[in-house]
């Protein structure tokens, strides 16, 4: 008997930061399907909503006829999660450094350190058709079912 | 469950209780409403009571960036953070902002270092 695969999770909003509560909805609703521990549900929320607002503020400079889109699948003990947005890109090596002193007292700058610091692997590719595409794996530690 | 925000006096200094989400939209301009409000009244030292906020997002954090900016070149301004939860902790520590943050678990201590 074949087993069932692990359900994957999936939406598309309008860029305005209010799509956000359905992004929370959708995390939820992920992290408990496998279920994962409570700070590690709370770290994937955090992340993924960061990423999103990325997608939404940056990406697409919150066009409401531009959409993001969330992707989060389990793959064996990883998680991955792609968010894709229709902006122009960006290159996030080039971006700066929110811990130099120089950038330590500016209002924003952190979303991108914070994914890359519970994120296992984080790249940005281009769409096809433009746009940019985020995807992120976290693998799950042992102790965090 | 968005932000609450209550405040509590003694002396010049404001006790600013938080509870909820600080994040991006609504939560953060609740905080940065009530901060403009209070520094438009003058004051200019705040402890910043982090124990009830279970989640804060990186435009929260900018918030708190923002009021310590505001007000750290201005005679007798201060900004200090009080009861922080281990993934706020985590938070700042990612970000460096707890070199920038003076923060403390006990209520008394930070307020007797603001007297100063």
């Amino acid at each position: 008997m074949a087993l069932k695969a692990p359900r994957s999770f999936e939406l598309t909003v309008p860029s305005r930061l209010e799509a956000l509560e359905e992004v929370q909805r959708l995390v939820t609703e992920a992290t408990r399907e496998y279920q994962l521990s409570e700070d590690f549900s709370y770290w994937m929320e955090l992340t993924i909503c960061e990423s999103m607002i990325n997608a939404i503020r940056h990406g697409n400079q919150c066009d409401p006829s531009k959409n993001a889109r969330l992707k989060i699948s389990l793959n064996g003990s990883q998680i991955e999660i792609i968010v894709e947005d229709q902006g122009h890109g960006f290159n996030l090596n080039e971006l700066a450094d929110p811990t130099e002193t120089k950038n330590l007292l500016k209002p924003s700058g952190r979303g991108i350190l914070i994914i890359r610091s519970f994120m296992d692997e984080v790249d940005l590719t281009e769409c096809e058709g433009g746009g940019s595409r985020l995807r992120m794996i976290k693998r799950i530690p042992g102790n965090s079912k | 469950m968005s932000v609450l925000l209550k405040t509590r006096r003694l002396d010049d200094i404001v006790i600013l209780d938080l509870s909820g989400r600080i994040t991006i939209g609504e939560g953060t301009l609740t905080v940065r409403e009530a901060l403009q409000e209070l520094l438009r009244a003058g004051d200019r030292k705040f402890l910043v009571n982090l124990a009830g906020v279970d989640y804060i997002d990186s435009s929260g954090l900018g918030e708190l960036v923002t009021l310590f900016t505001t007000i750290r070149h201005q005679a007798d301004g201060q900004v200090k953070l009080l009861n922080l939860t281990k993934r706020i902790r985590d938070l700042l520590q990612i970000t460096k902002l707890l070199t920038v943050f003076e923060a403390f678990d006990n209520e008394t201590e930070a307020l007797k270092s603001m007297r100063h």
